[in-house]
């Protein structure tokens, strides 16, 4: 069924400045400042929340399911993920001495 | 000037008159809270139905937060306030009173020119002697900003849509226009709170709504009604029928067992 109301406009919410925005979800709104301000009681009134974003739904261009097989790792690729390596022993020695970043 | 750092400092007429001026900001927000929260589930869109809901609730706490300070001062406590009392015993402004007729041109404007209200006074008091009352108004300003964005952005919109919608817009100004004057009513209770420094003179605040209300309507292809008169009468207990009808509905839960433990 097509979607007779006004226009989507997907939600992004931060909990508090630095962090990421997070998809929360969708509303309807006449155009991008309103979907502001309908986004707030929305989404914002059970959350921390320092600052929104909203995105006309159109602007995301996304890949398709059918090619999700492009994101299957056809060989072990586990050297891309931190616990894919044994940490050496000075290296944690040095972890515990509580070195700063 | 003197400053009062907690309520007990207040003495004699100063401290009546601030009694009188937090059932005033408590009555308008538990009646137009009320007022908000009968759009639940009714307004023309799901989106606005929860903001309205929202701001209702906003509205009924800045009232509680009110009637805690009158409680303080010796009055009831806060449930026995907005459910024990008589419509004639409420200081509510006649605006927060109309019924909402499922009138969505009605209640954007009135949410407009209400909160416009609101935030000319919360700004005002956030300079007040009265440290706790400066304090609570800091601490409301940020919903009340938001109510006001949110009345503002929607009476831009309808006011450049179609010509139908404009046409209903202004007549709900026009109707609405002079009970929103009525949130300016002088009392009794003026001349001691500007002398102690507490809350401005209400034509002061009245003068600087009218300032930060007009451009606004202008910018929305309105015509701001100067000639309007204002509808008083609140401040001193007249309420028009539509207030003793809210609160038998408001109330009716309450009245059931007014001793009943929740």
């Amino acid at each position: 069924m097509p979607d007779t109301q006004w226009p989507i406009f997907e939600v992004f919410h931060q909990q508090a400045r630095g962090e990421p925005h997070v998809h929360v979800g969708s509303i309807h709104a006449p155009d991008a400042e309103m979907a502001l301000i309908l986004a707030k009681e929305q989404f914002a009134r059970r959350q921390a929340c320092v600052n929104l974003w909203v995105v006309p739904v159109e602007a995301i261009v996304a890949t398709g399911y059918e090619d999700s097989d492009i994101f299957d790792r056809a060989t072990d690729k586990s050297y891309r993920e931190s616990w894919g390596y044994t940490t050496p022993k000075t290296v944690r020695a040095g972890d515990q001495k509580g070195s700063k970043p | 000037m003197k400053r009062f750092e907690a309520l007990d400092d207040l003495k004699g007429a100063t401290r009546d008159a601030v009694v009188d001026l937090l059932y005033r900001l408590g009555d308008d927000d538990l009646i137009m809270g009320h007022r908000d929260s009968e759009w639940t589930g009714l307004a023309p869109i799901l989106e606005g139905d929860i903001a309205f809901s929202s701001m209702a609730q906003d509205k009924m706490g800045h009232s509680q937060a009110y009637y805690q300070m009158l409680h303080a001062l010796g009055e009831p406590d806060p449930d026995k306030l907005a459910f024990g009392r008589k419509a004639r015993q409420f200081r509510c402004a006649a605006l927060a009173c109309l019924p909402n007729d499922r009138d969505w041109a009605l209640c954007i404007i009135r949410q407009f020119l209400y909160d416009s209200a609101g935030m000319v006074r919360l700004t005002a008091l956030c300079d007040s002697t009265l440290t706790p009352l400066g304090q609570l108004a800091r601490k409301l300003r940020g919903e009340k900003k938001y109510h006001l964005l949110h009345g503002r952005s929607w009476i831009l919109r309808i006011g450049h849509s179609t010509r139908e919608a404009g046409e209903k817009l202004q007549a709900a100004l026009d109707r609405s226009y002079p009970f929103a004057l009525g949130l300016f009513e002088p009392t009794e209770a003026d001349e001691p709170l500007v002398q102690a420094g507490i809350a401005p003179r209400e034509d002061e605040l009245r003068k600087q709504w009218e300032s930060a209300v007009a451009p606004v309507l202008i910018d929305a292809g309105l015509r701001v009604p100067e000639t309007a008169v204002a509808v008083t009468g609140g401040r001193s207990g007249r309420h028009p029928e539509a207030l003793a009808e809210l609160l038998k509905n408001m109330q009716m839960v309450y009245s059931l067992d007014p001793t009943a433990k929740w």
